[in-house]
């Protein structure tokens, strides 16, 4: 988790990467990512609707980056974003979305089974690398939800409320991870169907300095299918 | 801020991955760093040729992005022009020009088909598969009436100016881009919002799949 956080400081401060040009590779990436697992036509609803939810940092600003992306892809997003920060990157992608007609929903579906119907794949964007400790409310109660539901679930980095070493068993189990820069420990325990490696935007130098050993992206794709 | 989504063409060439990218002082200019950038990730070996900086901190900071990338930033363009020499001696020309005339004595551009002189003309000196050109458009939201090509009006054209293999509109095609005489001709403008298209009619083409640029 710390070489992770030192990685983007890095990339902050001594290459004068701005949040906003690695939040929308990033968010692009994830985009990408699932646009090849899970097709439009692969989805068992009538329309290629995503929930996009959203958490209250990073992790949620990659969620609705990716979710505008979608909607040029072809899908339908919709997004939950209960705890928005005031500043203005995330003021401006929540506008940017609301502009391409993406629906915020009010209140979260209150069982699995309105998502599994609504729904042919839920994005997570809750929480991030940087989680530590206990999980706040509302988002308890969501990732409980989250839990019991069927259709597949696409992770942002880590799966939200595990341990970002660790993992956590008994927590969500999603289909898909996107492991945004490089794969974090917790990705060891991730037991799901696709794993995608995105946010290419790694210098060179800098992977060499971390060590990072990552494979060759295909092409000029931004994302990367590990399995 | 505005993040240009300048992703290259997958198209080019890469028997020889020497790129020159020619940055002016405005926005294309700044599109052309996030471009040489994302080559330099894509296995391409990017020099920049910047002579003019905008003060603009985005910009600046693009700049420190290549540079801590080990692009390298030419402090002067050679020349000399070689059309004896053997094409693949020549590098790939990726030019991303300014949208009014060029920022140093055209005599310094002769490497890139100009004849030294103040006009600029096409000259062809540089032939075979090693030279392409590639050229930015301006989008619409910026500097609507502006194309690329320095010399070349925006609406009209022009006959002098350079002659590029490839241009990339991005967002939609300007006027002179029907103009454009070069192999390839693809638009960028995927990122713009469907009320955005509506309002200004671009009737963009569909993207293929996950595709950011499209070939007309």
């Amino acid at each position: 988790q710390e070489e992770a956080q030192a990685i983007d400081q890095e990339l902050f401060t001594e290459y004068k990467f701005s949040v906003d040009q690695l939040m929308e590779l990033a968010g692009l990436s994830c985009a990408t990512a699932i646009a090849k697992a899970y097709p439009p036509s692969s989805f068992t609803t009538s329309q290629p609707a995503v929930l996009v939810v959203c958490g209250p940092g990073n992790n949620g600003g990659d969620g609705l980056v990716c979710a505008r992306h979608l909607k040029m892809f072809g899908y339908l997003p919709t997004v939950y974003y209960p705890k928005r920060p005031s500043k203005p990157l995330f003021e401006g992608l929540t506008t940017q979305c609301e502009k391409m007609d993406i629906p915020f929903l009010p209140e979260f579906p209150t069982e699995a089974a309105f998502i599994d119907e609504l729904y042919g794949l839920v994005v997570d964007a809750i929480f991030g690398f940087s989680f530590k400790g206990a999980v706040r409310e509302p988002f308890g109660s969501i990732l409980s939800t989250l839990e019991r539901v069927t259709v597949p679930i696409a992770s942002i980095d880590i799966p939200s409320g595990w341990d970002v070493e660790k993992g956590k068993a008994d927590g969500l189990q999603p289909d898909m991870l996107i492991s945004l820069t490089a794969p974090k420990k917790a990705a060891t325990h991730f037991a799901g169907r696709y794993h995608f490696l995105g946010g290419r935007f790694v210098p060179p130098a800098l992977q060499e300095k971390y060590a990072l050993n990552l494979p060759a992206y295909p092409g000029t794709d931004c994302v990367l299918q590990l399995t | 801020s505005r993040v240009p989504q300048a992703f290259p063409l997958p198209s080019l060439p890469r028997k020889q991955p020497t790129v020159l990218v020619v940055c002016g002082p405005a926005q294309n200019g700044a599109i052309g760093l996030v471009c040489a950038r994302h080559l330099r990730s894509f296995d391409y070996e990017p020099t920049i040729f910047y002579p003019k900086r905008s003060p603009d901190p985005l910009y600046r900071d693009f700049t420190t992005q290549c540079e801590k990338m080990d692009i390298p930033f030419l402090s002067y363009l050679p020349t000399e022009v070689s059309p004896a020499s053997p094409p693949h001696s020549l590098p790939d020309s990726t030019e991303f020009i300014p949208p009014f005339s060029l920022p140093f004595p055209p005599r310094a551009r002769s490497r890139l088909r100009w004849e030294p002189g103040d006009a600029m003309k096409s000259s062809g000196g540089c032939r075979g598969p090693a030279s392409h050109r590639l050229w930015w458009d301006v989008p619409p939201g910026v500097t609507p009436s502006r194309c690329v090509p320095a010399g070349w009006d925006a609406e009209a054209g022009g006959s002098g100016g350079i002659s590029p293999d490839v241009l990339v509109s991005l967002a939609a095609p300007k006027e002179c881009a029907r103009r454009f005489l070069g192999r390839q001709h693809f638009v960028a403008g995927r990122f713009l919002p469907y009320d955005v298209q509506k309002k200004f009619e671009l009737n963009p083409p569909e993207y293929p799949g996950t595709e950011c640029v499209v070939a007309l």
